[in-house]
């Protein structure tokens, strides 16, 4: 096919939209719905993702040195810490924070503080947050092995019940996301059926006067394609709109609301290029592809 | 010459009990400049056995060859070029595309071909058709005859080896009828055109060289009109 005939073909589709508007509109907001269903489900499966991964980076690995180690070699032993693979965060817990710590957390008994006039005896320690939960009793461990580390202990059980409750988010949301898909499909299926039987006429004619099948087809393809990409970009800033509120919302809550991990929401300015990306891309090419499918049953010889 | 033929067609809809024989072993042939009728009552295979013609539907066998073409060799892109350059179809309801004007409507074939019309064929065409002052004029503002003027108009332009016209008064009155016959039967003294008409009115098919009667899918009947002493019956069937 020639450029010129392309052009012309191209522009018959894009002038069809405004022929057939109300048909182009039902096909707009259906998959304008369809795009905020699926796309609304993965961005919520990614933050559920994010916020347990938030939980886990809460899980601590609480490190005691020997109370003999000199004050040099504590500097040492938290530069290594900091270096480790999966070390995010060291935090220095002195002899007197952790014998101040101490002093709070007994108060029955309390008097036999009168008795010791010196914190020496208590160990420097590290309060170490990891970068990957799942990998958190490997990283005890590594730290375990450091020669004036006297303990190091984590809960292996909130990894654990962490990673289990991550398998059950993804398998769950990975359902949700094919089965709305699914229906999401066969709506955006039966709209462009209805929106292609509405001119089956013109195509008969047009397969009539000797129109091929690629004719017949590109304007719904170009139709289609610009019909799904401004859906695509209607999906994309209703999504835009709805997501910086809740996000706002959710930050405004406070302390309360981080501790069970919503400060591990991502922001939407981190994602908006691939949420753009994604939903231009689908919206354009399930447009296209779903009306040029519906009209090969009217254009078979 | 023989342009046109025909050989033991059969379309069979359906299977076992529900199975009808649409046309049922049809064979004739029709030599270049000839106008047929082809007339019946309502389901009797006249249609389907255009439409197998025009190549927009497949026989369930049997061969149709046009200028020694066997037609249903081709592949779907051949075809749509065999409609396009070597058949001009023409419906009862004119089947214009509503959002074209006369003249885009006319010149479609042609675009379709990624060719530029022939000013001076298509200032003669309007001319012939009467339609020089509505070739800017969308269907809908048009009268029945003016709409079936344009569908002639492209069925003609690209100068086909035959024109296949279903029922092509069938929806005008008798002024409008008489003004298309009369365009038929110029293109084909003048042009020297091949025109097969499917009808229902005898009148339409007294002024055609030859009448084809169709019965239940069959001919029933095949012979030259008396006063049109050019045609020549066919004895094949």
């Amino acid at each position: 096919m020639k450029i010129s005939g392309i052009k012309y073909l191209a522009n018959q589709g894009i002038e069809n939209i405004w022929k057939n508007k109300m048909m182009a509109f039902a096909t707009f907001c259906v998959l304008l719905i369809s795009l905020l269903l699926v796309g609304g489900s993965a961005l919520f499966y990614f933050n559920m993702n994010s916020m347990i991964l938030g939980l886990g980076n809460q899980n601590e690995i609480a490190v005691y040195l020997d109370p003999a180690t000199e004050v040099l070699r504590v500097q040492q032993i938290q530069a290594q810490l900091q270096n480790m693979d999966n070390v995010d965060t060291v935090e220095y817990i002195s002899k007197e924070e952790a014998y101040n710590r101490m002093q709070n957390q007994i108060q029955q008994g309390k008097a036999i503080f009168d008795y010791i006039d010196s914190y020496e005896f208590m160990p420097d320690g590290f309060k170490v947050t990891v970068l990957n939960n799942d990998h958190i009793e490997e990283t005890t461990l590594d730290i375990g092995r450091i020669e004036e580390v006297q303990s190091a202990s984590s809960s292996p059980q909130v990894a654990e019940f962490l990673r289990e409750l991550r398998k059950v988010v993804s398998v769950i949301a990975i359902a949700v996301i094919i089965a709305l898909s699914a229906v999401s499909m066969i709506m955006i299926s039966n709209t462009t059926k209805a929106s292609v039987f509405a001119r089956r006429e013109e195509i008969q004619i047009m397969k009539y006067v000797g129109a091929t099948n690629s004719f017949i087809r590109f304007p719904f393809f170009v139709e289609g394609m610009v019909t799904g990409f401004f859906a695509g970009a209607g999906a994309f800033f209703i999504t835009m709109a709805v997501y910086r509120s809740i996000f706002r919302i959710l930050m405004e809550q406070g302390t309360l609301m981080r501790a069970f991990g919503v400060g591990s929401i991502i922001p939407f300015e981190r994602i908006q290029l691939w949420v753009a990306i994604a939903y231009l891309v689908v919206g354009s090419l399930v447009g296209a592809v779903g009306s040029v499918v519906s009209t090969r049953r009217h254009i078979d010889v | 010459m023989e342009l046109l033929k025909v050989e033991n067609l059969y379309k069979v809809y359906g299977k076992g009990e529900n199975e009808v024989k649409a046309v049922d072993g049809v064979s004739f042939s029709v030599p270049k400049g000839q106008m047929v009728a082809i007339i019946g009552a309502s389901g009797s295979g006249k249609s389907t056995l255009l439409h197998m013609i025009g190549a927009v539907d497949r026989p369930t066998s049997g061969k149709i060859y046009l200028d020694g073409q066997d037609v249903f060799q081709q592949n779907n892109r051949e075809l749509a070029i065999f409609r396009r350059r070597q058949v001009g179809l023409i419906y009862q309801f004119y089947n214009l595309i509503p959002v074209l004007t006369a003249e885009e409507n006319i010149t479609l074939p042609i675009m379709m071909d990624g060719r530029k019309p022939d000013k001076e064929h298509l200032e003669k065409t309007l001319d012939m058709l009467g339609l020089k002052e509505r070739r800017d004029h969308l269907p809908s503002q048009m009268s029945g005859g003016q709409q079936q003027r344009v569908s002639i108009g492209r069925a003609l332009f690209t100068s086909p080896q035959v024109i296949l016209a279903d029922e092509p008064t069938g929806n005008l009155d008798s002024k409008n009828s008489a003004e298309i016959m009369e365009l038929f039967r110029r293109s084909n003294k003048e042009l020297k055109q091949t025109i097969i008409i499917i009808t229902h009115d005898e009148k339409i098919a007294e002024q055609c060289d030859r009448v084809i009667v169709l019965s239940d899918g069959k001919i029933i009947s095949d012979e030259g009109n008396s006063t049109h002493g050019e045609a020549d019956s066919n004895d094949e069937i």
